[in-house]
């Protein structure tokens, strides 16, 4: 197998990199329909698969789960997610035959595994479905000609799958048919179906392909998402001990700080983020945040160069043959980091304590969402898929390392995304090391406002303003994000 | 003369930015109990919160506790409304998580809640099982957090602020959403500990009291009234108007012949916990059905059934509107002619949707609304928000509302689709008793045109006059089905 992306010339590159059409509501007046009474088989039934599941039951559509032997037999957790919720659960040979459907929900490493062995036993014409376009994209994998290959990609964890659907909502998704695999010309109909089912189509659909799901996805997990977090979580706990603040004040600072200044980001994007700080705050954050793009940008090209070159993917798939030694070996690194072991203490600090003296945190958040978001459109992919895949995701991250910092950040994220962090996070960390001579506490730590008065340069905080505004990110992610929270205009006939 | 424990001078307190309590005076003395009562957002809770500590206010708050006292010098306060963690320490639960089995696993169990709350104040565990088993709660100790139904919640708090038998203990609405047992031992219960060196400020609109109340005010205008106990009711403020919305008697809602509801036999359990067993029961088109039970009977389970919330549904043989469950329909065309409030809905609703956008999105069975409703839904909701008194506050957020306030809103929500089939889960938690009358007068008057209905309500006294039959559950099985005449 070879990766597929490659094998495509020029012309059909930058074609599939750039399909993005957000779908309007008016293309999902079909609901359900072209898979009602169709049987759905999902093969793997772990965070999506039961998420999604659950969700597509209720809304009316046959489910059922495919397990390997191993699991049926040991009574794992996902044979006791699918049977306490009752569902059917079968083995592949009883299950997959008759299936119209088959949702591939299985860890992505495994995809290649579970492919060989479930696409045998296929019907002819049926239907395989995706999650994230890894398989297909990076390690090629050819599927028999008269099957149908779409994704739907939910923009969430799971869980956030179950309860936005739930509460009549849902998350933004990305769709996608596989221009090699559309024998009958449904895929389309049916992801679109499938995104009903799940509640996606009231939040915002992206039609997409394979390949810019790919690339931008891998592109937003190793940088911004997952890499800068870390890098800058370990920076900042690192300076504050240094410099004698308390470490189990840092330690909290800085579990919980990403997640709320992220919050401000999710609601009003860069600009809501840089809002919560005082006017020379947001100067300064501003200034150290434009040296941080120029000393990153370097980095984030060669992350995105490797991507689209499956250089990135090589090298992975070289440790996964390897037995994941370099992955486990970063693993293991970050769990001992001073940060990871030195427990928050139990003190309160405020909501607007975590902006004022964590400024350095929304420097860093904004230069990577920034960076991450120009470098991915540079290299072709449209900017609708560059927001939900930078931006969009950082609070979802975030949330993750609140919970239990960086380790429970890595466990739940995709291997694929963990290790991409780490190639971030290790060579991120040296490019760095001559900015952070240059910070103090008063960056990260204590109070950026102590001790001066409040005022600043009209002219250069109109500038400042001006710049954050009108940047490409803030204006597609105000229309966006505007499709997903409230009022979404419907057109009436 | 006894000395004041509590003495509050010129307690001047905003809620979100609006006044609420204005240079209120108030002193209690040692061995008072007082029952403090008052219209919906008339500043009670936040009142009590001050006095606990839990708020910000101008003024002055003294409070002397008596060092001779074996009991904790705390002023305790219990809110009308709870919240719970999970073992990481977050709380961003979901509506109907409860039911998923994934999730149950990730906040602690009754038992180590109690464990820790005992530890942290060094109680003594033998005292535990007595006030347990009083408030109906020994089977509940190895369930998780999650599990636990809004009832039940009310309880754990009821159980640890008994247990811990402060100097002063506030409790905010404490009946809601318990059952007539438990509210008679939670009396008892407050007797004894008022007996044995703890204070009571007890908010409520309730009748029946702990005996042990002496005292009674009532907030009017930011001040407080000490009144008899006698003058209570004529304190209630009237906030819902007479005349009820015209679009309510505009449809009348077709009486067809086939079963609104038809279980046949129905199970569910949880591991080796069976929570519904063999229920067999049949609503036909424009019955009025009242649903009782003790707190942790299966209601809320069965009605979740119904609402297309429990995933245990597809197993089951039952029929909703003449389908079967499970036959190819999705949950939302079933909500769609349900109009639904629980204590559940309540408390998982988008705070941050607007009075207005809450009532609207009863049209669309969302929690908080995504999308343009149009001219005429508008219109349907604004008579309701002129019915329901909530005209100054349609563009309010609910979360900067008191509880009443949401509640009529939700309420609401609850009819503004005038729906075939209504479920009403102790609609009027947090209302004062004239607007649970009012409330109840609505219901009759819709339910004249062929709604359906099924009422779950603690209090006898509080039922919509309309009711005809009754289901009675006992520990997850039907006890009695019958026809009920006249409850006036
Ligand atoms: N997590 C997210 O936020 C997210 C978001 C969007 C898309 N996705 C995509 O969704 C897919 C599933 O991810 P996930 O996070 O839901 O995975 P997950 O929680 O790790 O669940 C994986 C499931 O697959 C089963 N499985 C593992 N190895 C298997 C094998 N070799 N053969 C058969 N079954 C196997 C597991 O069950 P047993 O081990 O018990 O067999 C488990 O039920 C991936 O393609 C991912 O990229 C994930």
């Amino acid at each position: 197998m070879s990766n597929y992306f490659n094998t495509l010339p020029l012309r059909e590159q930058l074609n599939q990199l750039g399909v993005c059409d957000f779908m309007d509501s008016s293309e999902f007046l079909d609901g359900v329909n072209a898979l009602k009474g169709k049987k759905l088989v999902i093969v793997g039934c772990g965070a999506q698969g039961l998420n999604q599941g659950l969700n597509l039951r209720d809304s009316g559509l046959n489910v059922s789960y495919a397990l390997r032997k191993e699991a049926i037999e040991g009574k794992r957790d996902s044979w006791k997610n699918a049977t306490e919720n009752n569902f059917t659960v079968g083995t592949y040979e009883e299950l997959i035959p008759t299936a119209d459907v088959v949702i591939n929900l299985t860890p992505d490493k495994q995809h290649t595994a579970v492919v060989n062995a479930v696409m045998p036993l296929m019907q002819q014409g049926a239907t395989l479905s995706y999650s994230h376009g890894f398989n297909i994209v990076e390690e090629g994998t050819q599927i028999r000609k008269d099957l149908t290959v779409i994704m739907v990609a939910p923009k969430c964890p799971g869980s956030e799958v179950r309860a936005e659907y739930v509460r009549g909502f849902g998350v933004p998704t990305l769709i996608a048919v596989h221009p090699e695999n559309d024998p009958q010309g449904k895929g389309l109909a049916q992801a679109k179906a499938y995104c009903v089912g799940t509640g996606g189509h009231k939040a915002g659909v992206l039609k997409s392909s394979f390949v810019a799901e790919v690339k931008s996805d891998l592109m937003g997990e190793q940088t911004i998402l997952c890499g800068l977090l870390q890098t800058g979580s370990i920076l900042s706990f690192d300076k504050m001990v240094e410099k004698g603040i308390d470490a189990g004040y840092a330690s909290k600072l800085v579990q919980y700080g990403v997640e709320v200044i992220t919050e401000a980001l999710k609601h009003g994007g860069v600009t809501g983020m840089m809002d919560r700080l005082s006017n020379p705050a947001k100067i300064k954050a501003f200034e150290i945040s434009e040296e941080l793009k120029d000393i990153m940008r370097p980095l984030f090209q060669k992350h995105q160069d490797d991507i689209m070159s499956g250089e990135f993917s090589r090298i992975m798939m070289e440790d996964w043959a390897n037995g994941d030694k370099n992955l486990l070996a970063w693993r293991a690194e970050t769990g001992e980091t001073a940060f990871e072991k030195t427990p928050a203490a139990d003190v309160k600090i405020n909501e607007q304590e975590y902006f004022d003296n964590y400024t350095l945190m929304v420097a860093f958040v904004r230069a990577g969402v920034e960076l991450a978001f120009e470098t991915m459109v540079q290299a072709g992919i449209k900017p609708e898929s560059a927001y939900y895949e930078s931006l969009h995701e950082t609070p979802l991250i975030a949330n993750t390392i609140a919970r239990k910092k960086l380790f429970e950040m890595n466990r739940v994220i995709s291997d694929t995304a963990e290790y991409g962090c780490y190639l971030f996070d290790q060579a991120c960390k040296p490019l760095l090391a001559d900015f952070m001579t240059r910070v103090d506490t008063d960056l990260v730590g204590k109070n950026f406002n102590e001790g001066k008065d409040n005022g600043v340069d009209n002219r250069k905080l109109i500038a400042v303003n001006e710049a954050l505004r009108t940047h490409q990110v803030e204006t597609i992610g105000a229309t966006l994000r505007k499709a997903m929270t409230a009022m979404k205009t419907i057109k009436t006939a | 003369m006894s000395e004041p424990v509590v003495h509050i001078t010129n307690l001047t307190l905003k809620y979100r930015h609006k006044p609420v309590l204005q240079d209120l005076n108030w002193t209690i003395k040692r061995n008072e109990n007082w029952l403090l009562c008052g219209a919906s957002g008339s500043g009670k809770t936040s009142l009590a919160k001050a006095i606990a500590g839990l708020t910000h206010s101008y003024g002055n708050i003294e409070i002397c506790f008596n060092p001779n006292n074996s009991s904790p010098a705390l002023a305790y306060y219990v809110a009308n409304w709870f919240q719970f963690k999970d073992l990481e320490g977050q709380s961003n639960f979901y509506y109907q998580q409860r039911y998923n089995k994934q999730a149950v696993e990730t906040t602690a169990t009754v038992k180590a809640e109690l464990e820790s709350f005992g530890g942290k104040h060094a109680l003594e565990i033998k005292e535990l099982d007595r006030i347990l088993a009083a408030l109906g709660f020994s089977a509940l100790v190895n369930s998780t957090l999650i599990q636990l139904s809004s009832g039940e919640h009310k309880k754990l708090q009821l159980v640890k602020a008994i247990w811990l038998k402060p100097q002063l203990l506030i409790l905010d609405l404490p009946y809601n959403g318990l059952d007539v047992a438990s509210r008679q031992n939670l009396n008892l219960l407050l007797d004894e500990i008022s007996a044995t060196g703890s204070q009571l400020i007890l908010i409520s609109n309730d009748t029946e009291l702990p005996a042990c109340l002496d005292h009674f005010a009532v907030i009017e205008s930011g001040k407080l009234i000490e009144i008899e106990a006698d003058e209570r009711s004529s304190y209630e403020i009237d906030l819902i108007s007479d005349r009820v919305p015209a679009f309510i008697n505009d449809f009348a809602i077709p009486k067809t012949d086939t079963e609104i509801i038809k279980m046949v036999d129905v199970n569910i359990s949880y591991g080796d916990k069976q929570v519904l067993k063999n229920i067999n029961w049949e609503v036909k088109s424009g019955e009025k059905w009242v649903l009782q039970g003790h707190n942790g009977s299966g209601k809320s389970t069965l009605l979740s059934l119904i609402c297309g919330d429990h995933p245990q549904a597809y197993a089951n043989n039952f029929y909703l509107f003449g389908n079967k469950r499970g036959s190819g329909e999705s949950i939302w065309e079933i909500k769609a002619r349900i109009g639904l409030i629980s204590p559940e809905l309540h408390w998982y609703f988008d705070p941050s949707a607007t009075v207005a956008q809450s009532i609207i999105s009863g049209f669309y069975d969302s929690s908080g609304l995504f999308c343009d409703p149009g001219y005429t839904k508008k219109a349907q909701a604004d008579e309701l928000i002129h019915y329901f008194g909530l005209t100054a506050y349609q563009n309010t957020l609910m979360n900067e509302l008191p509880l009443g306030k949401q509640r009529l809103a939700l309420l609401a929500r609850t009819i503004v689709k005038n729906p075939e089939l209504l479920i009403l889960d102790e609609p009027c938690q947090g209302l004062d008793q004239q607007q649970t009358r009012h409330f109840n007068q609505l219901v009759d008057e819709l339910c004249s045109h062929g709604t359906t209905l099924i009422y779950v309500g603690h209090f006898e006294s509080q039922l919509p006059a309309c009711i005809e039959n009754r289901i009675l559950l006992e520990n997850g099985a039907v006890k009695t089905v019958e026809n009920i005449f006249s409850i006036t």
